[in-house]
């Protein structure tokens, strides 16, 4: 009994770092820019791609595609508000949701036509192997996937909370006009939030690499996961969609264990209305860090 | 040329023959002109005519999330069609070639509907095989009784059998198929405890609560039954829970990444059980590709398979020389449907797609190319289905996929992983 219920568990954070990879990214632009960025699934979908292909074309290892993913993603989401994103940065929203819906839609098809719908996955030697620890099993690509998340994501808090750059993109994520009447360049920083998040959007993409399976509409599985656990966790706080996408994984895990195999975002869903209803803000607090 | 076909299709007992003959006296003339001239050439005349190609429509997506089967059908029906050809073609039509025409319904039901209307008004079809998923196959079927052409499928929707007139099925029946895999399963283990796991959707439910309801009756106990949202990003709950139910046999009613991602999870829980993955995205060269050789054992469910004659095996070879695939079961049965077509059309002596229809509703092979099927017959009862059609079970083995049941089906021993 007690053995079903680690086990759901450890299976729920596990992917649960996973969410929290793509929620982070979407908060941190959504904390810094002030834009829901509908394309967040579209570019782990290109981190797959990449590490797909360095995988399938030159033997290298998903996680080490990381060290391309990442500046290639990070390269992107520079570029991304550099040249789209800044123009249509105003009083009115809609050109913004526009914007990146428009993104989304463009990438999918893009990859649709380049890649075909054939879903693609990497072998590597730890893909099906699993830690057998005391009757739970934890499948060794999938730590390594939550490791690596969580260390990025500690790194990206360190960042956030040590250097000016980081604490420039706070001050912007808190109030944006005293932020660049305190002299900081506010293009500047948007550039470097969508590139944080873009990359850790890729480094998604290349952590997942290894266990699932690479195809144009991937992204949208997980980009519904991320944005619950965005609003679960306070609108633009990092730590909380980090800590709401562990929550909504566990969640996700249990219910399908004890309410139903297809009931496991029901759970999910219930969690966030709960939470909503008692803390309107979100567990975060209603706070953007 | 041109006018020797003419006046021959005028002298053949066509419709419109009595318009011809009110044309005037040159025309006369320059008709039996022509008769004479042919016939100053021996006994070959009508040849050049009755080369008129018989145009055979193709439905198969090509693009959208079902391309990738669907360019695999439309390579082996550009197989067929050039085998028939290369063979003489229909020779009592003199020879007449077939002529594919392929249409893309885009892996969507609108398009479906609309493709095979402009497919159908557009060229004069004799006859028309697609579209691969029985979503679309019932509608392109709809479309095409109301057309009066004949439609030849290897779609297993037990739908495409009610009230239909001009729909053919030459292989196994959805009903048939859960029958074949709880028989499957007692091979296995005689005392088979079976979790049941199946996506949500309509495909999911109707296989499954066929099993559901065909397990007591087979033998075989149902342990688990469960739902589960299609597109899942973690198998892993699932498997815990199947792990929960101490079945020792998983029947997973899935499409392909969740398939994946099942197997890959089941092995990684070290958990022994025999998976069959029923048919569909289970049997196509593409899993194993995936898989690899966690595919290995792994059963599964087909309306076809390549190893079923020595005809099936020669157009594998064909096929995996042009495409580096297997003739995977979709694709292998639509070769077969292509003979039968030819079948009919000799028999038929006519393009005409309501003779192609009476000849196919007469048809009864049990040799060649368009016999291979299971059991090696076909012969089409009132409904359209195939009275002699049962699906095969096949398994995963070195890379290949074996036929292992029933007994007068099995190519190779079913292994017992």
């Amino acid at each position: 009994m007690w053995e079903t219920v680690a086990q759901a568990v450890i299976n729920g954070l596990l992917i649960g770092g996973i969410y929290a990879l793509v929620s982070i990214g979407v908060t941190l632009i959504f904390g810094v820019v002030k834009i829901v960025n509908f394309a967040q699934g579209e570019f782990v979908m290109i981190g797959m791609y990449i590490s797909f292909f360095l995988a399938n074309q030159f033997g290298i290892d998903p996680l080490l595609s990381l060290f391309v993913s990442m500046p290639v993603l990070f390269v992107v989401g520079v570029l991304v508000q550099h040249f789209l994103i800044r123009r249509v940065l105003g009083p009115n929203d809609m050109p913004q949701i526009f914007l990146t819906f428009a993104l989304s839609l463009l990438l999918l098809n893009l990859a649709l036509m380049l890649f075909s719908a054939n879903y693609r996955t990497v072998h590597t030697s730890y893909s099906d192997e699993a830690l057998h620890v005391g009757g739970l099993y934890i499948p060794v690509a999938k730590l390594i996937a939550f490791v690596v998340a969580m260390a990025l994501s500690a790194a990206l808090w360190v960042f956030l909370h040590t250097t000016d750059l980081g604490k420039a993109m706070r001050a912007a994520s808190q109030n944006r006009d005293v932020a660049m009447l305190m002299g900081i360049n506010p293009n500047r920083v948007f550039c470097v939030a969508l590139g944080i998040a873009l990359a850790l959007a890729g480094a998604a993409g290349s952590l997942l690499m290894p266990f699932y399976s690479a195809y144009p509409f991937v992204g949208q599985v997980f980009v519904l996961m991320a944005f619950v656990a965005v609003v679960l966790g306070t609108l633009g706080n990092v730590m909380g969609a980090l800590i709401a996408s562990l929550m909504m994984g566990v969640a996700e895990s249990l219910g399908v264990q004890y309410v139903g195999a297809d009931s496991g975002l029901i759970v999910v869903f219930a969690m966030l209305l709960l939470t909503l209803a008692f803390k309107p803000t979100g567990l975060g607090g209603g706070r953007a860090r | 040329m041109q006018k020797a076909r003419k006046d021959s299709a005028g002298t053949k007992a066509r419709p419109h023959q009595a318009s011809s003959k009110r044309q005037g006296r040159r025309e006369f003339l320059i008709k039996t002109g022509g008769i004479l001239a042919a016939g100053a050439f021996g006994a070959v005349p009508l040849r050049g005519w009755a080369a008129d190609p018989v145009n055979i429509g193709a439905l198969y997506p090509t693009t959208g999330s079902m391309a990738q089967i669907g360019v695999g059908c439309v390579a082996a029906a550009k197989l067929a069609v050039e085998m028939v050809n290369d063979a003489g073609g229909i020779k009592s039509l003199g020879g007449a070639k077939l002529n594919l025409i392929v249409s893309d319904v885009q892996s969507d039901t609108t398009v479906t509907r609309t493709e095979t209307d402009r497919l159908i008004t557009g060229n004069k079809l004799s006859a028309i095989h697609g579209c691969y998923a029985s979503a679309l196959t019932l509608i392109a079927s709809e479309v095409a009784e109301r057309a009066k052409v004949p439609i030849i499928t290897g779609s297993s929707s037990d739908m495409l059998n009610k009230g239909r007139t001009y729909t053919f099925t030459p292989f196994a029946r959805a009903s048939q198929f859960a029958r074949a895999q709880l028989q499957m399963a007692k091979l296995v283990s005689d005392t088979p405890k079976v979790a049941v796991i199946f996506e949500n959707t309509a495909f999911g439910t109707s296989t499954s609560n066929g099993l559901k309801e065909l397990a007591p009756g087979e033998g075989v106990e149902i342990v688990m039954f469960e739902p589960y949202s299609a597109g899942f990003t973690d198998a892993s709950p699932l498997i815990n829970k199947v792990k929960s139910s101490g079945a020792n046999a998983l029947f997973s009613v899935s499409y392909l990444n969740d398939l994946i991602l099942i197997v890959r999870t089941v092995k990684q829980f070290g958990l022994n059980v025999s998976i069959n993955g029923g048919s569909g995205g289970f049997v196509i060269p593409d899993f194993y590709k995936n898989v690899g050789k966690l595919a290995e054992g792994l059963q599964g469910v087909a309306h076809w398979n390549h190893d079923v004659s020595d005809d099936a095996q020669k157009v594998n070879v064909e096929f995996k020389k042009r495409t580096g695939e297997f003739l995977f079961e979709y694709a292998g049965g639509l070769v077969a449907q292509t003979f039968m077509l030819a079948d009919a059309l000799e028999r038929a002596g006519s393009a005409d797609p309501q003779k192609v229809r009476e000849a196919l509703s007469t048809l009864d092979v049990s040799s060649g190319y368009a016999a291979m099927a299971p059991g090696g017959k076909v012969k089409f009862g009132p409904d359209g289905k195939n009275i002699y059609g049962h699906p095969v079970g096949v398994q995963w083995q070195d890379g290949d996929l074996a036929s292992v049941f029933p007994k007068e089906d099995a190519r190779k021993p079913l292994l017992k992983i």
